[in-house]
């Protein structure tokens, strides 16, 4: 006898928001293509039960300074570009990015201890150079941070891009070069729902629209934590779905980062035989990485090798499609 | 509802500074407060102690009985430390605590026996605190229990802690520990006692709100089956919630909420928004303090004001 089964399905009250980066000529900026992230009213892909308007989007990261401290595999694939923001972004747009996240290194107080002026000037070229939307970071330490992302805000007046990061002790004055000049900011926390939410409230309470935030859950790579990251979005995200307007933002998950930190992907010497291919176990951790986070509920992942942005892309498609 | 007082706590920079001068007159007057504020017993905690534990409770237990007939709860994981406090007690004590990690289950259980003394049993191993209600269940139907009906210390002195964890960072533990502690009363006949660290609930929360997540985690505690708490006295709302659900006073709006939430918890039911007044901003604290501890809305700080 046939048995007919009925689908499970979830009743989701509550909506992720949707958050727009760049803006075009008509809305004052100057973007060629315009990302929108958010807006899923179902788990990730489980569109039988729910909307997911926009795909997880993929940005490459490029900083204003040569990474020295980077692997070689990465400067092997990028070569001389790295030499140079612009061309750098540039390269990154080619290689399929939908976003470009540029990190003012160079304005480290340990480092070359950049200013403001100089900030602005790499901000300016950047923007020039490539049509996409921008996230800029600072180089995470927080005196510097609201010096230089003042001066990018004022810079990209107009082109709606994101600030990051703004820290419990450390949000003000992001989120006020946000409000000035009509750009979004990205909200970190360190691995914890309650501080997550939390944070959004409290820039919220500086009246940034919350169509304007992004949060950062932090990031732990395959090996290093991936699995606490993905129970704290996972958490966020069915908070988000079940109507906690605190938790509705967006994720962007700094997976290159923390994936090329890893010992497996940075280098190849005194590794054990079994580990095998460097390059290819290296691409492997950061696109595992990535992947597994979107299946957490990432919109953003911010990668740094142009071979893994080709296979993350392709595995969204794939599920986007299934 | 048994208060066990908390604030003899070497953590506190008054007691550790008093236990080691020897300053007897700061201790009496805490112990006396606390006393007079409607602690049944008062929880002596003197830490590990590892060197000087016998002479410390032998001086504590003697300060606190000069001031105080109220019995004690004897709060070290030093065991010499503690059987000195029990040989001095002039009334049955309470050895807080020991736990299904053998090496504390084999030194502390055999104590109570031995000095016919309360013991408060936590339902904690060697590998840790389990995260759900069974799992704590278990330990305690496994472990604890057998360990006690073996040395024939009777259930009613038998005090189970399901352990309570901040909801700041472990706030799916929240339905979990009340639900041991149902589960703990159903577990023999007569039923073993049951013991939570209450104030636990809102470690690394901003001072302003801790009452309130104390107080309403309490409501639902009771209602659980809880027969006492380590708790602080001097918190008179705290008293008040108590008194509301055990004289089952409706006089009150907040009283009817009380008593609504103490009868749903009881019977394995959730509070819904048709049983508080959202005019009355005491009910919608306890209404949004309840969906905080069901682990049903997300604690932060500001949760409150959303």
């Amino acid at each position: 006898m046939p048995v007919t089964v009925q689908l499970p399905k979830e009743k989701w009250t509550g909506t992720v928001r949707e958050v727009t980066l760049g803006a075009a000529a008509a809305e004052g900026g100057t973007r060629k293509k315009i990302v929108t992230v958010g807006g899923e009213s179902t788990l990730p892909f489980l569109t039988f039960e729910g909307e997911i308007p926009n795909r997880p989007m993929v940005a490459l990261e490029v900083q204003d300074r040569y990474p020295d401290d980077w692997s070689d595999l990465l400067k092997d694939v990028w070569g001389d570009t790295m030499q140079d923001a612009a061309a750098w972004a540039q390269k990154a747009e080619e290689y399929g990015a939908d976003l470009i996240v540029l990190k003012l290194q160079s304005a480290h107080p340990e480092g070359d201890n950049t200013d403001a002026a100089q900030a602005a000037e790499t901000t300016k070229a950047v923007l020039a150079a490539t049509g996409l939307p921008l996230i800029v970071y600072g180089p995470g330490q927080a005196e510097k941070d609201n010096e230089v992302l003042v001066a990018s805000a004022e810079a990209a007046e107009g082109e709606r891009i994101a600030l990051g990061n703004c820290e419990d002790k450390n949000y003000r004055t992001i989120v006020a070069a946000a409000m000035a000049h009509g750009h979004l900011v990205v909200a970190k926390t360190p691995i914890d729902v309650n501080l997550a939410k939390q944070l959004n409230i409290l820039i919220s309470d500086m009246r940034l629209d919350l169509d304007r935030i992004l949060m950062d859950p932090t990031t732990g790579s395959l090996g290093y934590g991936l699995e606490y990251t993905y129970s704290v979005m996972e958490r966020l995200r069915i908070a988000a779905l079940t109507g906690d307007s605190m938790t509705q933002q967006p994720m962007i998950c700094t997976v290159g980062e923390e994936a090329w930190r890893a010992k497996e992907s940075k280098v190849n010497e005194g590794v054990p035989e079994a580990w095998g291919d460097w390059d290819q176990r290296s691409i492997n951790w950061e696109v595992l990485t990535a992947t597994t986070l979107i299946e957490a509920g990432a919109d953003i992942v911010v990668l740094r090798h142009p071979e893994s942005v080709k296979l993350v892309t392709k595995a969204i498609s794939d599920l986007m499609a299934a | 509802m048994l208060i066990i007082g908390e604030n003899i706590h070497i953590i506190s920079p008054t007691v550790k500074t008093a236990v080691k001068d020897r300053d007897a007159k700061t201790i009496q007057k805490m112990a006396r407060l606390q006393v007079e504020h409607g602690a049944d017993m008062l929880d002596l905690n003197i830490g590990p102690q590892k060197r000087r534990g016998v002479e410390v409770m032998d001086w504590i237990v003697d300060a606190v009985q000069e001031v105080t007939d109220v019995p004690l709860s004897l709060d070290t994981t030093n065991v010499a430390a503690i059987e000195t406090g029990l040989k001095k007690v002039k009334r049955q004590a309470m050895i807080n605590s020991t736990s299904a990690d053998p090496d504390r289950l084999n030194t502390g259980m055999p104590l109570a026996a031995e000095y016919n003394a309360k013991i408060i049993a936590l339902t904690m191993g060697k590998s840790g605190i389990p995260t759900s209600a069974e799992g704590r269940v278990e330990m305690a139907m496994e472990v604890l229990i057998p360990k006690a009906m073996e040395l024939g210390i009777p259930m009613a002195d038998l005090y189970l802690d399901p352990l309570v964890l901040t909801v700041n960072g472990t706030q799916e533990h929240g339905p979990e520990t009340l639900n041991a502690v149902r589960f703990f009363k159903q577990l023999t006949d007569p039923p073993p006692m049951t013991v939570v660290g209450l104030s636990n609930v809102s470690n690394s929360v901003p001072h302003e709100n801790r009452s309130l997540i104390n107080r309403t985690y309490l409501v639902m505690l009771l209602a659980a089956g809880l027969d006492s708490a380590i708790a602080d006295p001097l918190d008179e709302k705290l008293h008040e919630f108590i008194r509301i659900v055990e004289e089952r006073d409706t006089s009150t709006g907040l009283g009817n909420l009380l008593v609504t939430f103490y009868d749903k918890t009881a019977a394995m039911e959730e509070l819904e928004p048709s049983d508080v007044d959202m005019s009355d901003p005491e009910q919608v604290g306890v209404w949004k303090t309840a969906q905080i501890l069901y682990n049903k809305v997300i604690y932060a700080h500001a949760y409150l004001r959303m």
